[in-house]
């Protein structure tokens, strides 16, 4: 497969998932400001998904319908939805005949919707909700379109893994935000009803209660949301996920190069599968960092080593 | 016809050959049609126009106009009603075709080589070598199977008489062939069964047959040689066509950046390291393919590829240089190629062609302006072109002038009143100008030709432009079987 073919599959699928999981994110966290929060604040929503400078974003941070314009479809936020879906779509474009036509259809698809005046309306003067639903709607469609209609082959691998790389990524930066929000005071906000948004962010707010028997409490959130491999959003499940598309490129890749990334996502693999952090926030708080960081370490040697970016 | 609310208000012209209508009653091989949508409302057919327009947006069959940053989606606009074409006359086109075809591409082989053709006095040298696209780096290259021409689409158009004439042979890079197929899918969904009860010939062994004779240039033994499409990248107008082709037919599209040179063999630039190339169905223009021979600042192509093409290590699709056979002067010379090389009349005829090189031909032409057509030889899609019955006085000065200071690039044609069909436009049909490309392959086993092609409307009422950048759309084309 040529080079800029895989870069582009890995970079539209990583733009589907951040264009997925902040829609869903801002769907809980839109209800959740009408569900009588007093003193309700975006802001560190803001702080992760806009570009704007401190100053900036304050002014609008407990204005619902503006964050919402601003973080959906405001092109010149370079993290707004509307970007992320132009530049999936441009990615597919560029490899249509590596992903299927259901495929391309289906992200053009999306292209148009997000552009529809209604859409727009809806969120800036009448419900988000119904405007945020249409397009979750379609994120999930665009998920089983790829996983029905794409071949097992190479570039479904690289699909994949800039899926749950992405995804890896997401889960600790929405877990950040709940942590920011709590002011990283893990016992004072132990049994906060509010941990319940971080699950229903991550679509797993329903296995959590089956698995815990409807206690909520912020360890056995954490616990979820990193090491519950039946979890879709965990993270040690993207890893595991990440590992097996990433083992199926073996026969396909050159050896020296197959080994250095193996390396590297072995060993970000096993410090997440052989940490333990639910309890204390200051080693939560180191834990995620690293791993993010290894994370994109993991994405810049895909960048060498097989999107022959030097 | 008066019966039938769709035709109420349709015109025939009477110098203009009309496709549906002859003789004030509907031409046989449109009656069958003409019978399944005249009881159509209104309401129907603007329906299916619409649905028309939402396919073509929704399966990106777009082509994109970039500005302030944001590219805009504009289709190719379509029109519902197909333009049908009877048995015996695609046999006659056909032929007419191959003929040609076999002549351009042995005068091709002729001029790169021996050029017996100008000591024979036929075509004058001042000519060849005045011409622009004549490449003087092909000269004495010799290409797989002799075949220069591998995909041609030959403007056709027909005058008041119902005669086809040539207007262009396109042997560079023609494009178009993708709207051929997605017209024929969009008709199966606009008109459901119709087809079939027509008779109407396939068009969707294109790809397949395109394959073949791609596969077939390789210049390795081996079983599965590495055929490739290379585009000028996503911002080309015609990108669309690129990935369909490719996607057909299941080769790699690859990019100028894609593709290195090393040791006068092709590579591409993959996951798994360097692959060999074998064969490139380029879409980039002879200018562009190698900086280091033509011109230098083309980020479009390979640097190097030349000289493997030289060496024959990788096939091109078309051959370089083919563009002297496009001039529009040397376009003059076509029937004279096809009895020199064939000793045959030529089938099709061409467009009497007037060069303004011959200072006689300059004193008629600039004296009977107004029914004339002026072109410059070496300019495509509708630019670079006067339509002296709808020209001002001042835009006829101007080309005057240009011609005087550069006699050699411009031609003069008379006005062909091209032959109209019926368009869906407001409500109604209504008579618009059309022409006719049909795409020929050939390759080692000869000329092949889809029945069908790509027509294009000028729909502009009384407009004889079909160019798409100049308001021009398409038409599915059917060919009715025997």
């Amino acid at each position: 497969m040529l080079s800029r073919v895989a870069e582009s599959i890995f970079w539209m699928a990583r733009y589907m998932e951040r264009t997925n999981r902040m829609l869903r994110m801002m769907h809980t966290k839109y209800i959740s400001s009408q569900d009588e929060v007093t003193d309700f604040s975006w802001n560190s929503v803001l702080q992760t998904y806009s570009d704007l400078k401190e100053e900036e974003y304050t002014l609008i941070e407990k204005d619902s319908s503006k964050v919402l314009e601003h973080l959906v479809i405001d092109r010149e936020n370079s993290f707004s939805v509307i970007n992320n879906i132009t530049r999936a779509r441009e990615n597919a474009r560029s490899v249509q005949d590596h992903i299927t036509k259901e495929v391309w259809q289906c992200l053009n698809e999306y292209y148009h919707l997000i552009r529809e005046p209604n859409i727009q309306y809806n969120l800036q003067h009448g419900d988000p909700v119904t405007s945020l639903d249409a397009l979750i709607r379609h994120g999930m469609l665009y998920n089983g379109t790829v996983d029905i209609t794409m071949a097992r082959e190479e570039s479904f691998n690289f699909l994949n893994i800039g899926r749950f790389l992405s995804r890896a990524i997401i889960t600790i930066d929405l877990l950040n935000i709940k942590l920011k929000e709590y002011n990283y005071e893990l016992e004072k906000y132990a049994e906060d009803a509010t941990w319940r948004f971080l699950l229903y962010s991550l679509s797993g707010y329903e296995l959590y209660l089956k698995t815990n028997r409807g206690r909520l409490h912020s360890e056995l959130v954490i616990q979820h949301v990193l090491y519950n491999t039946d979890f879709p959003h965990s993270l040690l499940y993207s890893m595991v996920r990440l590992n097996r598309y990433f083992e199926r490129l073996k026969t396909e890749s050159i050896p020296e190069n197959y080994k250095q990334l193996e390396f590297l996502i072995g060993r970000c693999y096993n410090n997440i599968r052989y940490s333990k952090v639910s309890g204390n926030s200051d080693m939560l708080k180191k834990f995620l960092q690293q791993t993010r960081t290894e994370l994109f370490e993991i994405a810049s040697l895909f960048n060498k080593f097989y999107f022959g970016n030097t | 016809m008066d019966e039938h609310a769709l035709l109420k208000n349709y015109h025939e012209h009477p110098e203009v050959w009309d496709e549906m209508f002859g003789n004030a009653d509907i031409r046989s091989h449109y009656k069958n049609f003409v019978g399944a949508i005249e009881n159509l409302s209104p309401e129907e057919m603007t329906r299916k126009d619409e649905q028309a327009k939402k396919l073509f947006m929704t399966q990106g069959i777009t082509f994109t106009v970039y500005s302030s940053g944001e590219g805009i989606e504009k289709i190719f606009p379509f029109d519902v009603v197909p333009r049908i074409i009877k048995a015996d006359e695609w046999l006659h086109i056909e032929e007419g075709i191959k003929q040609r075809l076999k002549a351009l591409n042995i005068f091709l082989s002729d001029i790169y080589h021996q050029q017996f053709i100008v000591k024979d006095g036929i075509i004058p040298a001042r000519l060849i070598y005045s011409c622009p696209n004549f490449l003087r780096e092909m000269v004495n290259v010799d290409v797989p199977f002799e075949i220069y021409t591998h995909i041609s689409g030959v403007d056709l158009i027909r005058d008041h008489d119902g005669r086809f004439y040539v207007l262009e042979d396109n042997l560079r890079t023609p494009s178009g062939v993708s709207y051929m197929l997605e017209n024929r899918s969009m008709t199966y969904r606009i008109f459901p069964d119709l087809i079939p009860k027509n008779n109407v010939l396939p068009v969707k062994d294109y790809p397949d047959r395109l394959l073949k004779n791609l596969l077939s240039l390789s210049n390795r033994q081996k079983s599965n040689p590495t055929v490739v499409l290379l585009t000028p990248g996503m911002f080309n107008s015609a990108y669309f066509e690129h990935t369909t082709l490719a996607r057909m037919m299941g080769i790699e599209l690859v990019e100028g950046r894609d593709l290195v040179v090393d040791n006068h063999h092709v590579f591409m630039k993959t996951t798994r390291g360097l692959q060999k190339v074998d064969v490139i169905y380029r879409r980039v223009d002879d200018n562009f393919i190698d900086p280091l021979v033509f011109q230098p600042d083309s980020m479009l192509g390979v640097p190097g590829i030349y000289w493997a093409y030289r060496k024959g290590n990788v096939a091109i699709v078309n051959a370089m240089g083919n563009g002297v056979a496009d001039d529009k002067a040397v376009y003059a010379y076509v029937p004279d190629m096809i009895r020199y090389y064939l000793n045959e009349e030529p089938i099709l005829k061409n467009v009497p062609t007037y060069q303004l090189a011959d200072a006689d031909n300059r004193k008629m032409v600039f004296a009977n302006m107004n029914r004339m057509v002026i072109k410059k030889t070496n300019e495509s899609g509708g630019y670079g072109m006067l339509i002296g019955s709808a020209a001002t006085e001042e835009q006829m000065d101007e080309f005057k002038k240009a011609i005087g200071e550069d006699p050699r690039s411009f031609i003069a044609q008379p006005i062909i009143n091209l032959s109209s069909a019926p368009c869906y436009i407001n409500g109604e049909l209504q008579p618009r100008r059309v022409d006719l490309r049909p795409y020929a392959l050939y390759g080692p086993e000869g000329v092949d030709i889809v029945p069908g092609g790509l027509t294009r409307v000028a729909l502009r009422e009384g407009s004889l432009v079909v160019n798409s950048s100049q308001g021009g759309g398409s038409k599915d084309t059917w060919v009715l079987g025997n």
